[in-house]
């Protein structure tokens, strides 16, 4: 009995220390797979999370719903006060009402006089948030659309006002969007009014910094910061925020998104900028046009200096 | 009474890829979208590490394995290296259960620390040499320190609720003679 089990020790241990060699190489490779091939392990891990997440879903929302309501709950203690601060809110609001409105049909007017055609390809899908990243290291959120919706990689997701990220990781029925606050995203922005570009990189802070400012003399805290469509990821003049000074002098955006609650995202419809690619042919006339044309007949001498069109 | 631990151990393996899924599904709920200044601690790799210095045959390697990779690949991080680290890291200290069984929690905790630190310090180093973006320093040092000072409630959970103990010499022969 005891050297049958000091027999089983025996081939045990080197087998168990063989496995343990093989899953650490196995998963040793599969890092650097991902690390070499990262698109194709990334689609693998939208595969996963579309086959999970989704399933949790029935029980994620009932969660976050109540969980949500208590906090709501919470805010009633503090409810006179915070009424007083919303009187004072709406006072100043239909200000800026009245205001919107005016701007609003002067815009509609100008739009009207220039004959201005809003780009009518850029329509939104409207998207739930069902998880966050759950972990402190990256900002992100899934969605509960994917590519059966016709969601594509790289279209940006706003909520009601700015810009909350870029769609990166598709599955059938859920997506990922990377938020701007991420370490791993970068936007090419344009500063409005000075028209200086650069890039909105996040950091884990819940204002990114901006990047590759070209003259930051130009730039002053309340400047709105819009995409610019650079590298043809982005659709071009989405609301991204303002500009805000850090305590460090180092110049942030204060985004307009509003973070604290993410529920419903919209993804844009984006289908690439339109780039022109050749320097443009030469106009020739059709053939069988004779050159140069015939002069008609019944032009009289005023109009001569006019050119013809023919 | 032979099948009552044999069952036993079968439920307690499973239980701990059920409380990791449990854990991993807090942490997915969609309430915190804004970037936080501190990290929780990792509860799943502390509890991993406690199961293996306790009762190593409820925790086979396989069940790390697939745990750890569900949460590499549902929480967004490189894929595989958590998961191997965190292996090896039970697996060593799987090896030091038997001179453990009369040392004192003190001495336990010195090296799961230890150990915590070492997975850590493997993981940026990896993540820095193969130039892979990463968390900032003092979040991975939060989240370390977190899992440490979170270690000896994560057993105290263990063994009053779980019943995960360690085993007494007797009932370790009589496991071991299965």
């Amino acid at each position: 009995m005891a050297r049958d089990r000091s027999q089983r020790e025996d081939y045990a241990t080197p087998l168990r220390r063989l496995l343990i060699g093989v899953l650490c190489l196995c998963l040793f490779a599969f890092f650097i797979v991902w690390r070499i091939d990262n698109p194709r392990v990334e689609r693998f891990r939208a595969k996963v999370v579309d086959h999970v997440v989704p399933n949790m879903d029935w029980v994620m929302a009932p969660v976050t719903g109540s969980i949500n309501l208590l906090r709501d709950f919470q805010s009633y203690q503090r409810l006179s006060e915070q009424n007083q601060e919303l009187r004072s809110e709406l006072r100043q609001m239909r200000a800026w009402k009245e205001a919107a409105l005016q701007l609003e049909q002067e815009n509609a007017r100008l739009l009207d006089l220039n004959n201005v055609r809003l780009d009518p390809r850029l329509t939104y899908i409207t998207g739930v948030v069902m998880a966050d990243s759950g972990s402190p290291f990256r900002q992100s959120v899934l969605l509960n659309i994917g590519y059966r919706d016709g969601l594509q990689d790289g279209w940006a997701a706003m909520d009601g006002i700015g810009l909350v990220g870029r769609i990166s990781g598709t599955g059938k029925t859920s997506a990922r969007v990377i938020l701007l606050t991420d370490p791993a995203s970068a936007i090419p922005v344009i500063i409005q009014p000075s028209g200086q570009s650069a890039l909105v990189s996040g950091d884990n802070t819940i204002s990114p910094a901006l990047n590759f400012l070209e003259n930051a003399d130009l730039v002053r805290p309340g400047d709105r910061v819009v995409t610019s469509g650079d590298g043809s990821v982005f659709p071009a003049g989405l609301l991204v925020g303002q500009v805000a000074q850090d305590r460090t002098g180092r110049l942030r955006v204060r985004l307009s998104a509003d973070y604290e609650r993410l529920e419903f995202l919209r993804v844009l419809r984006h289908h690439g900028t339109e780039v022109i690619l050749d320097s443009g042919g030469l106009i020739v006339p059709d053939p069988g046009t004779p050159t140069p044309r015939e002069r008609p007949e019944d032009l009289d001498t005023s109009s001569e200096d006019q050119p013809s069109n023919g | 009474m032979a099948s009552t631990p044999q069952t036993r151990i079968w439920l307690m393996r499973l239980m701990f890829p059920a409380l990791s899924f449990a854990i991993l599904f807090a942490h997915l709920l969609p309430l915190d979208t804004l970037p936080r200044g501190w990290a929780p601690p990792d509860l799943i790799l502390g509890l991993a590490l406690a199961w293996s210095l306790r009762r190593p045959d409820y925790l086979p390697t396989l069940s790390i394995f697939f745990t750890m990779l569900m949460a590499d690949l549902l929480l967004y991080r490189p894929p595989g290296l958590m998961t191997m680290l965190t292996i090896l890291g039970c697996e060593f200290l799987k090896t030091r259960v038997l001179p453990h069984r009369e040392t004192a929690f003190v001495s336990e905790w010195f090296s799961v620390a230890l150990v915590i630190t070492a997975i850590t310090v493997l993981n940026r180093t990896i993540l820095n040499v193969t130039n892979t973006g990463q968390a900032p320093l003092t979040l991975s040092m939060i989240q370390m320190i977190m899992t440490i000072g979170i270690y000896p409630l994560l057993v105290l959970f263990c063994q009053s609720v779980l019943r995960v103990r360690k085993l007494s010499p007797s009932e370790a022969d009589a496991v071991r003679g299965r």
